[in-house]
């Protein structure tokens, strides 16, 4: 996976692994105020939804897996940004 | 009182009402599966509920009824009459064990005779074959229940559809397992039939980023499948011990259209006191708007269209607040189950003390009242009942002679029709007999014969609720010598409820209570008595009256006056209160039936009408006769309010 910090979102895409957790968690703690942007996320590992979950930012675009769309992310997706 | 035992009577006492429900549902139909499962659960949960107090006996005791219960959920040994009526002793046993906790915080020494005798009885052949039956085999439901209840109410899940899950689960990854190489979401994905899950914190919070540590699991799942119990115990099968599965059953009242958060909201304890208070308030607010009026009036001089103004917002104003005050009115509906479902026990054990058998059996108690009802119908309804027991049914021999049942029957049926309740107390006993009831009255001197004679059979029957009377030959424990029947009345009214009596010499007595299903705000009349005003309630008036003051003739030291062709006393209020005697050309009367007869009050002006909270008198107050409580005005001044029956008696 890659985790890409853009003007005022952080981008998840392709399937994020265990090893994806440590570069997003200091990338949410050097941008507080971006929003989560998973268009483009694939797969996800626990050790990554959980740290999406705990940021409680707005969590924005429509992952293609049903999975992750209509049942991982269906939560935090409600979140109007 | 320790907060755990608080929580334990609320529930104990709920389980103890729902196993009650069920035993009375499997009475009527032993095969009835949904009542059995019913009563399988609330004896378990009450089994581990007493298991965390010293209440070994009552723990024995539930697990013999659960194991027998057990037996009959998988088709050995069907329950009969004689199976369910000892089940009932151990659940009306319990009951008194809760009680006994709540007084004493222990059960009494007599406890483990008691239940050893109906474990002996239940284990059947005489054998306290405690240890030869199976231990049931069902999880743990107790524990269960804490996260299945939390689940239900959880909002990550309330888009899945209640009609499909059949499952639920939660799964609580050991912290260490990300470095084991395991991904406890992509289990979870495999789950057959997955409808929703909601990713949690493991504690009670997502820790601070800053303290997160990525390759520690801080996370549980919880979901819903579609899926059977051991299918999705298939897809944990790598993590049994990190896993709690059980069946997932839509709240019974969830209707399949209505949305599943609404359906899933989990009830809520709230201390009374505090809806008391709600509820005066949002009262007081209905009354404390209808400041605006008088105010509106004096500024239509100076500025009409201000004033309209005014009096618009004063209009929304005090509908929202009548919108507030019915949705308070309807938070403290409560169910009159808990208060009727105690009833049988305490008529069973009232009628074992005067050696006679009885069948009770209850209609449409899960009628919703007002609280403040609830709380105050069990007192007069269990004099009623004990009444009925003690007075009402004849002995079992005295019965089969006369061609009726050896055991009593008493029916206790309530129907809601619009804003109030009936209650009706019936029995098959002896019946009251009108002449008995005349001839005992002008006896004890409580009226001439003459007058007893002008009564109505009917009216007759209601000589029972003068103070003082008994028809009874000798007096007993149980209900003393009708002790109580006057009392019964006063509750009653009350709760600006009526009772009446009907009876069928030898073949039984009904009573019936007709109260308001809602009594928050009572419409009062506003009247004047010297330089005082006072409330009066509508209810109690029948009508009020404007007369010439000359038609009010002195008969004898009292006053009359001639009110539709009838003779009707009149009373001076002010005169009733120590004040002056009302003065003047034109009688105001309030006319009430709220005294032995009709009687009319004389008073100086009759002033508004509103409705108000009426409080209960307390303090000083409540030692001053012919006053029930009082209300707030408008200008924030108090307004005592009269107690009609006792001022006129």
């Amino acid at each position: 996976m890659s985790v890409v910090v853009e003007e005022d979102r952080i981008i998840l895409s392709g399937a994020a692994t265990v090893e994806d957790a440590e570069p997003l968690l200091a990338a949410l703690l050097e941008h507080p105020h971006h929003r989560i942007d998973i268009a483009g996320l694939a797969r996800a590992h626990l050790a990554v939804v959980q740290l999406v979950l705990a940021a409680g930012r707005p969590v924005i675009g429509r992952p293609e897996s049903p999975f992750l769309r209509e049942i991982a992310f269906a939560s935090p997706m409600r979140i109007k940004v | 009182m320790d907060e755990l035992l608080q929580q334990f009577l609320l529930e104990g006492r709920d389980l103890v009402a729902d196993a009650h429900a069920a035993l009375v549902a499997l009475g009527r139909d032993a095969r009835d599966r949904p009542a059995l499962d019913r009563l399988f659960r609330a004896t378990h949960t009450l089994k581990g509920s007493v298991a965390l107090f010293d209440m070994a006996p009552a723990e024995r005791l539930l697990h013999v009824a659960e194991a027998r219960l057990e037996g009959a959920r998988k088709g050995d040994g069907a329950l009969d009459e004689a199976m369910l009526d000892l089940l009932m002793q151990a659940i009306d046993q319990t009951d008194r064990w809760i009680d006994a906790m709540e007084g004493a915080a222990s059960l009494d020494a007599d406890a483990t005779g008691l239940s050893d005798r109906l474990i002996a009885l239940i284990a059947g052949d005489g054998e306290t074959g405690e240890a030869d039956l199976p231990l049931p085999v069902s999880p743990p439901v107790a524990a269960d229940q804490d996260w299945i209840a939390a689940l239900r109410s959880r909002a990550e899940l309330a888009m899945v559809d209640p009609g499909r899950a059949r499952t639920a689960f939660r799964y609580t990854p050991d912290p260490d397992c990300f470095f084991r190489g395991e991904d406890p979401l992509s289990m979870v994905e495999n789950v057959p039939q997955l409808l929703g899950i909601a990713i949690l914190p493991a504690g009670d919070a997502w820790p601070d980023l800053a303290a997160c540590e990525p390759f520690r699991c801080m996370a549980a799942i919880e979901g819903l499948s579609a899926a059977d119990e051991a299918q999705v115990r298939a897809a944990f099968r790598l993590a049994p011990d990190q896993i709690a599965v059980a069946p997932f059953n839509p709240s019974p009242a969830a209707s399949d259209s209505a949305p599943y958060a609404t359906e899933l909201a989990a009830t809520l304890r709230v201390e009374a006191v505090r809806l008391d208070r709600l509820a005066d308030q949002s009262g007081e607010l209905a009354v404390a708007i209808r400041a605006l009026q008088p105010i509106a009036a004096r500024l239509r001089v100076i500025d009409p269209l201000l004033a309209a103004e005014l009096r618009a917002a004063e209009d929304e104003i005090a509908r929202v607040a009548g919108r507030l005050q019915r949705s308070v009115a309807q938070v403290r509906l409560v169910s009159l189950e808990p208060v009727l479902r105690r009833l049988p026990r305490l008529a069973r054990e009232a009628a074992a003390m005067v050696d006679k058998a009885i069948r009770f059996t209850i209609e449409g108690e899960t009628a919703q009242v007002d609280k403040q009802l609830a709380d105050q119908l069990f007192e007069p309804l269990l004099h009623l009942v004990r009444n009925a027991v003690d007075h009402g049914l004849e002995p079992a021999g005295q019965r089969v002679a006369s061609g009726k049942p050896a055991e009593g029957r008493i029916g206790l049926a309530v129907r809601q029709d619009g804003g109030h309740i009936s209650i009706v107390l019936t029995d098959d006993g002896r019946g009251i007999d009108p002449q008995a009831m005349r001839a005992a009255a002008v006896a004890k001197g409580l009226m001439s014969g003459e007058a007893a004679a002008a009564l109505s059979d009917a009216e007759a029957l209601h000589i029972v609720f003068l103070p003082g009377f008994s028809t009874a030959e000798s007096a007993t424990m149980l209900s003393g010598r009708g002790v109580g029947m006057d009392a019964v009345r006063a509750a009653v009214e009350r709760l600006a409820g009526t009772i009446t009596i009907q009876s069928d010499v030898g073949r039984g007595t009904r009573i019936t209570l007709r109260l308001p299903a809602n009594a928050i705000t009572t419409p009062l009349l506003v009247v004047a008595a010297g330089d005082r005003q006072l409330g009066v309630r509508l209810d109690q008036i029948v009508e009020t009256a404007r007369i010439d003051a000359s038609a009010v003739q002195p008969v004898g030291q009292a006053h009359a006056c001639i009110l539709r062709d009838r003779t009707v006393p009149v009373l001076d209020l002010a005169a009733l209160l120590g004040l002056e005697p009302t003065s003047g050309a034109l009688a105001r009367l309030v006319v009430t039936d709220a005294g032995p007869c009709r009687t009319a009050l004389r008073v100086a002006a009759f002033g508004e009408r509103f409705d108000a909270v009426v409080r209960e008198s307390t303090g000083l107050l409540a030692a001053m006769p012919a006053v029930a409580g009082t209300a707030m005005m408008s200008d924030g001044s108090v307004l005592l309010v009269l107690d009609l029956p006792e001022l006129v008696a």
